[in-house]
């Protein structure tokens, strides 16, 4: 593999996270993440969307019209969206997570990432590598995402994917960590820890 | 090429368009046989949650096979009745009513619909009667199944579910535990104007936090649209059903 294609995977993960160095997909991050089995559910529906649509875009870059570009990439996410909310209603075991996460799956075609992505990336490169960005950056979307869900899951209900890990210690779950605003102190913390690593993001 | 011709903008975007709606269709129409089973198995744990027989958790790690099962062990008879309480037709016993059809049914109740209201009626071989109710919360619909014992008024349970009310508040109508909880032990006045109630700021108690009238119950706190919603869908279908409730509490 190449150091181009290498940078184009590793660094929507950390240097240029879509979330906390972006600071894109804020909203579906504060709503999905009161669970780990939401967030995971989220997480691979965002990376499914973001690689397949700028799969997608890469192949038809030379022809879209350059007047419409916009509504085309619109309708091919669209799409994407509304075959990954279709495909997780028709399974038992997702049935019940796409009920709670409702709006957010379709609320994936207002994801900045995606749309994001698809311009600056997808419309410019090669089928492979547009792939590759759409794949990481929605990996690098969901690692946050199941990070916040991890702590909001433990302290708020006790459980993580369900089971039981504080509550037979006589933990009181923190309604506290149930409610939106904890999901930002959650991710100013990360990307307060984030920017003491990485220098370079310090505005001075 | 030039992709900035006017006639290839337009044969283009209306190609697309053709292309991802023809997929769309096909693949609506080739999941719609799973996901119908899905949203029954899920319309009948809701109907056993409200009566008493598990909660939703456990219905939903049971399967829908296990759910269906269980409904089919339970269930006595299923019929519809109109707004002066007599017997319309009996229903298929392996029928539930979907939330779209509770909506056709919403609408003939308030009288813009295609005809006269015909509203389920579920009784379990214990004498468990559940009813459905439906109306509209604050960002959609919000539906739900009311449980009384067996020729009372009396409450059993409940269970409440929404399309889109607010996480963490609107949304507590189904999340939250405690306020369906409420529900149990109250009744309905059917013989009065106003069949039931949730009352913002709260409902009348003694010391002991005892509700102190039967047909009251709280609010929810940061969500007045969606309890208000709420308390219309059950005043109006609770309404409906009155007459009938009332004749098999003379019996």
């Amino acid at each position: 593999m190449n150091a181009k294609l290498k940078e184009t995977i590793l660094n929507p993960i950390f240097k240029g996270n879509p979330i906390t160095v972006l600071v894109l997909g804020i909203c579906s991050s504060l709503a999905v993440t009161v669970t780990m089995k939401g967030a995971l559910v989220m997480a691979l529906s965002v990376i499914v969307v973001t690689g397949i649509s700028s799969l997608i875009l890469s192949l038809l870059r030379n022809t879209i019209p350059g007047r419409v570009r916009i509504i085309v990439q619109l309708v091919v996410v669209a799409m994407m969206v509304i075959l990954v909310d279709q495909i997780l209603k028709s399974f038992e075991a997702t049935y019940a997570i796409d009920k709670q996460l409702s709006v957010y799956i379709g609320l994936i075609i207002t994801n900045c990432i995606v749309m994001g992505r698809i311009e600056a990336f997808a419309l410019g490169n090669e089928p492979w590598p547009s792939f590759l960005d759409g794949i990481a950056n929605g990996a690098g979307y969901g690692m946050i995402l199941l990070i916040v869900a991890f702590f909001r899951e433990l302290l708020g209900s006790g459980t993580l994917f369900g089971i039981d890990i504080l509550n037979w210690l006589g933990y009181v779950p923190n309604n506290l960590v149930i409610l939106p605003p904890f999901a930002l102190i959650l991710l100013g913390c990360i990307v307060w820890v984030q920017r003491s690593i990485q220098k370079d993001l310090q505005e001075k | 090429m030039n992709t900035n011709n006017n006639l290839y903008t337009v044969i283009y975007t209306t190609l697309i368009v053709v292309v991802v709606a023809a997929l769309l269709a096909f693949v609506s129409q080739s999941l719609k046989g799973k996901q119908e089973a899905n949203e029954k198995a899920d319309t009948i744990s809701q109907m056993l949650t409200a009566s008493g027989f598990g909660t939703k958790a456990e219905f939903q790690k049971m399967g829908n096979a296990a759910v269906l099962a269980k409904y089919a062990d339970v269930i006595g008879q299923a019929f519809t009745v109109n707004a002066k309480g007599e017997k319309v037709s009996d229903l298929d016993l392996s029928k539930v009513y979907s939330p779209s059809e509770l909506k056709r049914q919403n609408y003939n109740i308030k009288g813009t619909g295609t005809g006269e209201a015909e509203l389920p009626v579920f009784i379990f071989k214990d004498g468990t009667t559940v009813v459905p109710i439906y109306g509209a919360g604050l960002w959609g619909p919000v539906w739900g199944y009311i449980a009384f014992e067996k020729n009372s008024n009396v409450i059993k349970g409940a269970y409440f579910d929404h399309e889109s009310e607010t996480a963490g508040l609107g949304a507590k109508i189904k999340d939250d535990p405690e306020f369906q909880h409420e529900f149990n032990g109250e009744t309905a006045d059917f013989a009065g104007t106003d069949v039931f109630s949730i009352v913002k700021g709260g409902a009348p108690k003694d010391a002991n936090g005892k509700s102190l009238v039967d047909n009251k119950i709280d609010a929810i706190t940061g969500a007045t649209m969606t309890s208000q919603g709420l308390e219309a869908a059950i005043d109006t279908w609770l309404g409906t059903y009155a007459k009938y409730f009332l004749k098999t509490m003379e019996e």
